[in-house]
């Protein structure tokens, strides 16, 4: 008898402290779930975090959560209650390209939008001191005399920038192996080493050491991007019109609720993340990373995302272009 | 008498061949009825996610089986202490508290099932001071809780009822 | 160099750096003794709060909860049997039986001098080699890492001791489980069994935590003594202890290199140079030396290793801005946000980062014996506590802490299910460190015998082509012969059930 009621007490007073609906959201920690692990994107969301959790009040953690090319992130959010507790780091990748190659059923109307977070454009680079070619072109020609012996590295397979590459030796009709790496600056050693002939490069890898790859074609018609990588020539200057523009060829991340979250609670994400997009302080942070910060809030969300959307359903056969041409020269 | 029977090392061994027989049997099993189909155990490193897994499961195998030779050989030189099975009724309650602990975390949420979880295994451990133990439950279950939200943010799972202490 | 570390001398010589880096050991400490957590999650909660800071204070704290994080594990393992994380999980063969038999604070000072002086020997490679070390870490490929994890794989013969037999079996389980999740190279999901939990694999730190945590707990259970005040006599550990480890100045110099090399490989890890420092030091040590029963020697070799590991693993974090693990990963990341580009470019244009962040590692390491000495008592004190109040605490610290590192009840259910698993294999007599390095080293070994077969379109050349590659194969073969001759002479010694049957 004594032992029950000091227990009801003690879940009295809990939920007292605690109970959800009488007090002010948000009164406890927030997290968002990031579709990566440890590496620069986890920064960049951490740097976003942080600045929310000033407006709001309370912590907001992120969780890296890498898995099945972002689907695991995704699943784990999806599972969690819509109570605005839960944020869905939205990167491009889980978002919309995962539901263009069927591997997940959902679409990118299925969630809330908070607002645009950041982007960051790829390039293809290979060593300083190749002597087979010197500019995109020549290896393209050297690529097309030697089907099937090229080597290059776009990180994980299937991922964005595979897709994108695969888009581009697609419409030189190159034929190369991807050999898949899970960490980029590791492609990016064996590429210096002369074990891979060129790999993608995210600005902040290339950065970190600009003499150690040439830079041989920025995978992006946007002036910034080309400025990022030392000015190297961009897919707007080549031959082939790869008919992708704006953010289709990048990678980017979008911050999102699950449906059903409550309005007001919307609305006081969006304020904080509206707030700390704007703020310089994080804007200078997230550039220093080698990602351009994003301008667009809420309202923007459908347009921008259907039309990436729409250019990459449009390429999604390049990466099986690829993998019946490489079976057909072997 | 059950708990009079006695358990020793050769049956925790075939215990342990037979789990590593059903890990091997997994692998093959998916490997013929999942990858297969996919086309996932076919040509060259690229494609092929079930070379590797098939080879190490083959030396697994042929581990096991040298293993499971050696007790039979060995059937008799081994001087087998043996447990009465009766010792191990406490830790079997205390796992059985443990599982159902978890089974409840997520619906319960910590706050509401981590006391109870304490002060259930305490009992079992054969403790008796009842006020001793609902503050030691209450003490830790809140003290790590404190610890874990408050100093390292991790949010700790709140069950059905919501139940997440704002410190 | 000099001037380097001279110029860096200047931001680090400040009271508040000196507390920023006390701060981050006992964060460190802690999240590295409590089962679960570990130093990788340590820093990544910590960083939004680090990069408040200048970098080289931002990196003394981060760095600190690295040093204090790659030495915490051990106390667990020592005081429990149950490894606070992946690290130390080579620290219990002799750390616990060590505790046992009451020599649980000489232990933990020895463990956390060797961390501190392993930790400090790494940082002086990384100071006077870090150039050349990268070169020659940037050389390693595919190949010498696949070749590198099959002598990571050599070091379960050793650790498994009188059951080689059993210790294989649990390795090769380990590499079928590591399979486990998304194959990197279709993309796709295997053995998943549907299940999205599983799409990344089981979490290193739950099948640790059951594996080890669940057996141990139970084997206390069948004790008769669960109510009773221990009457344990535990000494204050003293600054001594340092002693007891220069003693073993050979052991010392010989793990801490073998940690600080494996370090700079990125990738490697610290597992594997615990393990096969600690493979080596057994070997090379005198059979009275007792290994696996409480000999000073193995704590030293596993614990310098470990934390002359994160010492390595800064050189190519540093010198070429490829992480040497998951935590230097995060710590390239938190520099970014601050502006500063580890790669060549920082060693050219802003030495004085360098040198300071040089100085703050050392000072880490030097801190961390005296805050970790101090510490200890507190520590210790777990082994003062009735089994009563020590068993269900520690169950309930394993599953907030498992639970704490991916947010997911599903790691939990591992975590238990290792749980059956390390009881069954702890009581058929088969040892569970070789599952554990099975696991960490499936990945290396399997992606990157696969990325060499594509490289090389499916020929073998590939291994001997290579100079480095060619030599460690050239190694691994000779580690082979000499643990099937160290098995055949103890066969021929009339040891036979002793090789095949081994102990608890």
């Amino acid at each position: 008898m004594k032992l029950r009621s000091i227990f009801a007490g003690a879940l009295l007073a809990l939920t007292a402290i605690s109970g959800p609906a009488l007090a002010e959201y948000p009164e406890r920690t927030i997290e968002s779930i990031l579709p990566a692990g440890a590496g620069p994107a986890l920064s960049v969301s951490q740097i976003i975090a942080e600045a929310m959790s000033k407006e709001l009040g309370v912590p907001l953690t992120v969780l890296a959560t890498p898995g099945a090319g972002g689907i695991k992130a995704f699943q784990t959010g999806l599972n969690k209650p819509a109570d605005g507790y839960t944020i869905i780091d939205g990167y491009v990748a889980p978002l919309v390209l995962q539901p263009i190659l069927k591997k997940a059923d959902w679409n990118f109307e299925d969630f809330i939008p908070l607002h645009a977070a950041a982007s960051n454009a790829f390039a293809i680079g290979w060593r300083t001191d190749e002597t087979r070619w010197s500019s995109f072109e020549e290896m393209m020609a050297w690529g097309r005399e030697n089907p099937g012996k090229l080597r290059y590295s776009s990180g994980q397979r299937n991922n964005l920038p595979h897709l994108v590459m695969a888009r581009v030796l697609q419409s030189y009709q190159v034929v190369a192996q991807n050999v898949p790496y899970k960490s980029p600056p590791a492609a990016n050693n064996d590429v210096k080493s002369g074990i891979l002939d060129f790999a993608f490069v995210n600005v902040g890898n290339y950065k970190q050491d600009p003499e150690a790859l040439k830079i041989g074609l920025v995978l992006s018609e946007q002036p910034a991007a080309k400025a990022a990588f030392g000015g190297a020539p961009s897919i707007a200057e080549i031959d082939a019109d790869l008919g992708i523009s704006g953010l289709a060829p990048m990678g980017w991340d979008w911050w999102l609720v699950k449906k059903d979250t409550p309005a007001d609670r919307v609305e006081t994400l969006r304020a904080a993340m509206g707030k700390a997009m704007n703020d310089p302080d994080v804007r200078a942070k997230i550039e220093r990373m080698g990602f351009v910060p994003l301008d667009w809030d809420h309202t923007n969300y459908v347009e921008i995302v259907s039309g990436v959307r729409d250019q990459l359903s449009t390429m999604a056969d390049a990466i099986k272009w690829e993998e019946d041409a490489l079976k057909a020269v072997k | 008498m059950i708990g009079s029977l006695k358990v020793g090392r050769r049956f925790a061994e075939w215990c342990a061949a037979a789990l590593m027989l059903v890990l091997v049997a997994l692998v093959f099993q998916q490997i013929r009825d999942v990858l297969a189909p996919a086309g996932m155990a076919e040509g060259g490193p690229y494609d092929n996610a079930a070379a590797y897994p098939r080879g190490v499961a083959m030396v697994l195998l042929g581990l096991v089986a040298l293993q499971i030779v050696v007790q039979l050989v060995s059937r008799g030189s081994l001087n087998e202490r043996g447990f009465r099975l009766d010792r191990f009724t406490r830790p079997a309650v205390i796992i059985l508290i443990f599982g159902l602990y978890l089974g409840l975390l997520g619906t319960l949420g910590y706050h509401v099932a981590s006391a109870p979880m304490l002060f259930a295994i305490m009992a079992a451990c054969g403790s008796r001071q009842w006020g001793q133990m609902i503050a030691f439950s209450l003490g830790i279950s809140f003290g790590l809780a404190w610890f874990f939200e408050s100093q390292l943010d991790v949010v700790l799972p709140g069950g059905i009822f919501n139940l997440n202490i704002p410190w | 160099m000099f001037d380097m570390l001279l110029n860096g001398l200047g931001l680090v010589a400040s009271l508040s750096t000196v507390i920023l880096v006390g701060a981050g050991l006992v964060i460190g400490l802690l999240v590295g003794a409590l089962p679960g957590l570990g130093p990788l999650m340590g820093i990544i909660l910590l960083l939004p709060y680090a990069i408040t800071f200048p970098p080289v204070q931002a990196m003394g704290f981060l760095i600190a909860i690295y040093v204090g994080g790659s030495c915490g594990g051990a106390i667990s393992a020592i005081l429990l049997r149950i490894p606070g994380t992946p690290l130390a999980a080579a620290t219990l063969f002799d750390g616990y039986p060590m505790a046992q038999k009451g020599r649980a604070a000489d232990a933990i000072g020895i463990a956390i001098s060797a961390s501190a002086i392993g930790g400090a020997f790494g940082g002086l490679i990384l100071i006077l080699f870090s150039p050349s070390l990268a070169a020659f870490a940037a050389g390693f490929g595919p190949p010498e890492y696949a070749l590198l994890a099959i002598t990571g794989l050599t070091a379960i013969a050793a650790v498994s001791d009188q059951s080689m037999l059993k210790g294989l079996i649990a390795g090769a389980a380990g590499l079928l489980l590591a399979t486990i999740g998304t194959d990197e190279f279709t993309a796709a999901e295997r053995f998943t069994f549907g299940l999205f939990e599983l799409s990344n694999g089981f979490n290193i730190v739950a099948i640790v935590v059951g594996l080890f945590a669940i057996s141990e707990m139970s084997s206390l259970l069948t004790g008769d003594d669960l109510l009773k005040r221990p009457e344990l006599s535990v000494a204050r550990p003293g600054f001594r202890s340092a002693f007891l480890v220069l003693k073993r100045w050979p052991n010392l110099l010989r793990s801490s290199t073998i940690g600080a090399c494996v370090g700079a490989l990125p990738g490697a890890g610290g597992v594997i140079s615990s393990f096969t420092a600690y493979a080596v030091a057994k070997t090379f040590a005198k059979p009275e030396e007792r290994y696996g029963e409480g000999a000073e020697g193995g704590i030293v070799a596993s614990e310098s290793a470990n934390n002359a590991t994160a010492g390595g693993a800064l050189v190519p974090t540093l010198a070429l801005g490829i992480p040497g693990d998951a935590a230097t990963a995060v710590l390239i990341g938190a520099l970014l946000i601050l502006g500063v580009f580890p790669g060549p470019t920082l060693f050219a244009q802003h030495s004085d980062i360098v040198g300071g962040i040089f100085l703050v590692y050392m000072l880490a390491n030097v801190a961390l014996f005296v805050v970790g000495i101090l510490m200890t008592p507190l520590f210790v004190y777990v082994l003062r506590l009735r089994k009563v109040i020590l068993i269900p605490t520690v169950l309930l610290l394993c599953a907030i802490g498992t639970f704490a590192v991916g947010s997911s009840i599903f790691d939990l259910w591992v975590m238990f299910a290792f749980g059956f698993v390390g009881l069954i294999l702890r009581a058929g007599g088969y040892p569970l460190a070789p599952m554990v390095i099975g696991v960490i080293l499936g990945p290396l070994l399997e992606n990157n015998v696969r990325r060499s077969l594509l490289l090389s379109n499916d020929g073998l050349q590939i291994f001997i082509e290579r100079p480095v590659s060619a030599t460690l194969l050239f190694i691994n073969v000779a580690l082979l012969i000499c643990v099937a001759v160290f098995a055949l002479r103890r066969l021929t010694a009339g040891r036979k059930p002793d090789i095949l049957q081994g102990s608890a």
